[in-house]
């Protein structure tokens, strides 16, 4: 009898359900993606922290990797597919460029100082491009995160 | 191979006025500077001769020189005993509204090059089949590789330079802003 109870809390139990399913957006914006994409691969398998189902839509997905340089034609883009998430969602900046604007800061005419000027950004990812390992990184800090949150007092629970 | 093809363009079309560019260094390429008003003709004489025929037009681009603006063409042959390539330049004087003739018609390859010109550098092709911008927002403003190019503060109200995140302190920023200055001054002047 004993082995079949488990007691929690249920903000535990809502956490610990989504910080171990979250759905990324199939979505890269340059070289970054190509490190994202390895991270999905095989031999770093993201699916190990549940987020390996990268999402063909926005409205399926928990997470939004921005991975890769965001030039002002593409932030209207971003801001319009990061509206179209169902929330709770999060919002992970992946590499110098989405970070902050990386090598084009100071002469880009064209490129996005930081993706965080269009989106809320939750875990910055540093690296030109992050390894797959910065990236697990990223997702880890993000887990922890979730875990951390209480979603019933939460800001959007309370205002849906 | 460009001095043969320096005659033989003046023999067939005179008004090209095709001049031959020594090159300068022993690392550069020599070229053939044309007339612009006879760019059409020339590059349906070039693509159809029967002497020296370019059948592949691999790159269009622009440069600003400030005091006017050139067009570059590279056309090039495949063949394998003969492979060859050739640097076109076409001078436009007027700097501002620079004007030239499309070549979509004879090299289909044309049409996003030519774009990319306008693009960038705000050559308008006359007769081109699909005349826009390319890489840029539609709804831009100004031609980015132009020499006195001023980056935009804002594009949509998306800061381009936010206050919070730029050193405007540091030197090299410094630097681009004056070289920046000195070419508008240079271009108001021409």
């Amino acid at each position: 009898m004993q082995d079949g109870v488990v007691l929690t809390t249920v903000d535990e139990f809502l956490n610990w359900g989504r910080k171990n399913s979250l759905w990324p957006m199939t979505f890269g914006l340059a070289c970054c993606a190509i490190e994202m994409m390895a991270t999905g691969a095989a031999k770093y398998d993201l699916e190990r922290f549940g987020c390996g189902a990268f999402m063909a839509t926005p409205r399926r997905a928990d997470m939004m990797i921005v991975a890769g340089t965001v030039t002002l034609k593409m932030a209207t883009r971003v801001k319009v597919l990061y509206e179209q998430m169902a929330e709770p969602k999060y919002v992970i900046s992946m590499g110098s460029c989405s970070n902050k604007g990386g090598p084009y800061w100071q002469w880009g005419y064209h490129v996005l100082n930081g993706v965080d000027e269009v989106v809320p950004v939750d875990v910055y990812v540093p690296g030109c491009p992050p390894r797959p390992e910065s990236l697990i990184e990223g997702v880890m800090t993000l887990q922890k995160k979730i875990a951390n949150e209480r979603l019933l007092r939460n800001k959007w629970v309370k205002h849906a | 191979m460009h001095k043969e093809l320096v005659d033989l363009i003046n023999s067939n079309i005179p008004e090209a006025k095709a001049v031959f560019n020594e090159a300068t260094d022993p690392k550069a390429d020599a070229s053939i500077t044309v007339e612009a008003s006879s760019i059409l003709k020339l590059a349906s004489w070039l693509r159809t001769n029967d002497h020296m025929p370019f059948n592949v037009l691999q790159c269009i681009s622009g440069v600003d020189y400030l005091e006017y603006m050139e067009v570059c063409y590279i056309l090039a042959h495949f063949d394998l005993n003969t492979p060859r390539e050739l640097i076109l330049k076409v001078k436009l004087t007027d700097r501002v509204n620079p004007n030239l003739d499309s070549i979509v018609e004879v090299y289909p390859a044309a049409d996003f090059q030519e774009r990319e010109c306008y693009d960038m550098f705000g050559v308008s092709f006359n007769n081109h089949p699909d005349h826009r911008r390319i890489l840029c927002p539609d709804d831009w403003k100004g031609f980015p590789l132009r020499k006195d190019y001023v980056p935009a503060k804002d594009y949509n109200g998306m800061l381009v330079y936010p206050d919070n995140k730029m050193n405007f302190e540091d030197r090299e920023f410094i630097v681009r802003q004056n070289m920046i200055k000195k070419a508008q001054e240079k271009a108001s002047e021409s």
